[in-house]
């Protein structure tokens, strides 16, 4: 330990006469380690939000919507429409599958609402199982829920969305009033918490769910509804339970091989794949900036050990005259050329980390620290300079002390 | 007793460039005591500094026979070399060869830096090593901060730092006045009267006079002793 502190020492006082060199070094690396450790907690960051926005919406889900839908896109705009998606459909997924723990089916259809004075033209209006406050993570935030009770005796009772509430009522308390859903007076029975936009990009605040079956009888007039939400007992089951439904629904549906689905079934996970493709691109650019500062550092840390072994030719003759092995000489200058590299490494972690920090809550992330993302930046810190070493110490020990003496 | 160095006709040849090469040593037989204080001289270029290194192991004959403390040198790896010489031998040079970035002290430290086992109490040792040259005021000190003669001592200490049976000086005083040099020459007196085995190469006949043995080469022979 004394050693390597004396050696470090010697080769401080060495490094001080190249200070342009050795800070122009170090700052390669430096930004080496900063882009890594930036993009590594970013990409962290980025992934437990989407987890939060998804779990948000309901844990474990898997959702079925009557007719095709664009895959892509922020949005999900029907392709095609159609009306068999029915009730009995949801019960059968609910029986036939043991890892669907729950089912919600729902209906949705645009109304104009009014309460006194103010009409909204078209507010979205779900017809929802009871289960959907707990399949959908909704929580209550005045008032009371859509109980079976009120399923059951197909009450025109509604919990409005709190931004609905917000421009039906203003400062009023909505709860108890009355409100006309296309003409048909409902009762307030409810505000939902505050959610915002789903991962579509989707207001979850301005809606108004009723029971299910006052929707379908009262408002559609249909039998058919638009989705089915299903949970699934766990992550894992997620694909196998994708792949059963979509089984199940064809033969219910009496869709003959080769034919379309009528339907699609969407793990929310698969919307995320768009915004992890977009911080893919972030992370290779991050990724390549790093291995171009890092290549810049290494290069930089190779010029200022091949000049600084130069210099101290007598130095590594005398230290082999006084006994040093080759690799003892070896040694000695790879670990000068890592502790150069791992100064700017060690100095890029730690503003990396506080950048990371700020851009985090700048962009309103959960801020997180990715600690193999710290691993790898500062391994990628250390690696390049001992590979920088490896020519500058081969170098070194070919000083021939004899040489040294007769010069 | 054995000897502490035995050379039986050794040579040294150099290559210099494709096929030329010099013969500089031509048969060197050499028996050196324990506690021997040598003195080499000869014309420039007679080979007295060729004849150090290979006492030193700093390099190896090209033929002939070479014991050092009763180890046969010839076909010894490197890294043995290594160890030979951080144990065995201490170098005192006409250049100083002082590290420019490190202390006094921690110059005298250096050989104890390849020593496997390091006993203990390393910084104790070389302070007192350099109290006996009198440079114990100077021990945090630069190199460049003292004087010539000042120099040579530190790294006389250098070469005594890991205790080792010989020490080989080549042209010590080269770069010192006449009053320094015999400054440095006392000390080598002193450590010889203390059991070390010191050998000095010289051009001076006052440096020699130093002495107990001295040792004529010419040619890389040695012509009388
Ligand atoms: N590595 C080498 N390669 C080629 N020639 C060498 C080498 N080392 C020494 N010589 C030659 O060997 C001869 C003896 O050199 P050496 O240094 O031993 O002489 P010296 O007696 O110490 O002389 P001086 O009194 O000038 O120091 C010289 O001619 C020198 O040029
Ligand atoms: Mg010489």
């Amino acid at each position: 330990m004394e050693r390597i502190i004396l050696n470090l020492k010697i080769a401080l006082g060495a490094l001080g006469n190249h200070r342009l060199r050795t800070v122009l070094a170090v700052l390669g690396v430096f930004f080496g380690t900063l882009s890594l450790v930036i993009v590594g907690n970013l990409s962290d960051s980025l992934s437990l939000k989407t987890e939060q926005e998804v779990d948000s919406l309901g844990k474990n889900l898997v959702i079925v919507f009557s007719g095709q839908l664009r895959r892509h896109g922020p949005r999900f705009p029907l392709a095609t429409r159609a009306t068999n998606l029915t009730l009995d459909d949801a019960t059968a997924i609910l029986y036939a599958f043991p890892h669907a723990k729950e089912v919600s089916p729902s209906g949705m259809k645009a109304f104009p609402v009014r309460y006194q004075n103010t009409v909204l033209k078209a507010v979205a209006v779900n017809g929802v199982a009871p289960n959907f406050a707990e399949v959908r993570n909704f929580e209550i935030a005045s008032g009371s829920p859509i109980t079976e009770d009120d399923e059951k005796n197909q009450r025109k009772v509604a919990v409005l969305g709190p931004t609905t509430a917000e421009k039906l009522f203003g400062d009023e308390n909505p709860v108890g009033k009355t409100i006309l859903i296309r003409r048909v007076p409902v009762q307030v029975i409810g505000v939902t918490v505050a959610k915002g936009s789903d991962i579509s990009g989707a207001d979850q605040d301005n809606q108004i769910f009723v029971p299910l079956k006052t929707f379908l009888r009262n408002f559609t007039n249909k039998e058919y509804v638009n989705s089915i939400y299903v949970q699934a007992a766990g992550d894992s089951v997620i694909p196998s339970l994708q792949k059963e439904i979509v089984a199940l629904l064809r033969i219910r549906h009496k869709i003959r091989d080769g034919m379309k689905d009528d339907f699609t079934v969407v793990d929310l996970k698969d919307v995320n794949t768009l915004k992890s493709d977009a911080m893919g691109m972030i992370t290779i650019l991050g990724r390549t900036a790093a291995a171009a500062s890092f290549l810049i550092g290494a290069l930089g840390i190779l010029s200022i050990m091949i000049l600084i072994v130069n210099e101290r030719r007598m130095e590594i003759g005398i230290r082999r005259a006084v006994g040093s092995r080759k690799k003892d000489i070896i040694l000695q200058f790879l670990l000068e050329s890592s502790f150069i590299s791992v100064t700017g490494g060690l100095i890029g972690i730690l503003i990396g980390m506080m950048a990371s920090l700020v851009i985090a809550r700048v962009l309103s992330y959960p801020a997180t620290i990715s600690v193999p993302g710290l691993i790898t930046a500062f391994g990628a810190s250390a690696l390049s300079g001992v590979i920088a070493g490896i020519y500058p110490s081969f170098k070194a020990i070919q000083v021939n002390p004899v040489d040294i003496i007769r010069s | 007793m054995n000897p502490l160095c035995l050379m039986e006709n050794v040579k040294k040849t150099f290559r210099i460039g494709e096929d030329l090469s010099v013969e500089v040593l031509k048969g060197i037989d050499l028996k050196v005591d324990e506690g021997e204080f040598i003195a080499i001289m000869g014309t420039s270029g007679s080979g007295k500094s060729t004849l150090m290194n290979l006492i030193g192991c700093l390099d190896v004959p090209t033929s002939g026979r070479y014991l050092l403390a009763g180890r046969e040198v010839l076909g010894l790896l490197d890294d043995d070399l290594s160890e030979l010489r951080n144990t065995h031998i201490g170098f005192v040079f006409q250049s100083f060869y002082l590290l420019p970035y490190a202390t006094v002290l921690e110059n005298v430290l250096l050989p104890t830096l390849y020593r496997e086992k390091t006993a203990g109490h390393v910084e104790r040792r070389a302070a007192e090593i350099l109290k006996l040259v009198g440079l114990e005021k100077r021990m945090n000190f630069r190199p460049n901060r003292l004087s010539g003669g000042e120099q040579q001592r530190v790294a006389l200490c250098r070469a005594l730092m890991n205790d080792p049976e010989i020490i080989l000086a080549d042209e010590p005083t080269g770069q010192l006045d006449s009053k320094t040099a015999s400054e440095i020459m006392n000390l080598l007196s002193d450590l010889n009267k203390k059991g070390k085995t010191v050998i000095v190469v010289t051009h001076d006949a006052t440096i020699a006079s130093y002495a107990g043995r001295v040792i004529h080469i010419k040619d890389g022979i040695i012509i009388d002793e």
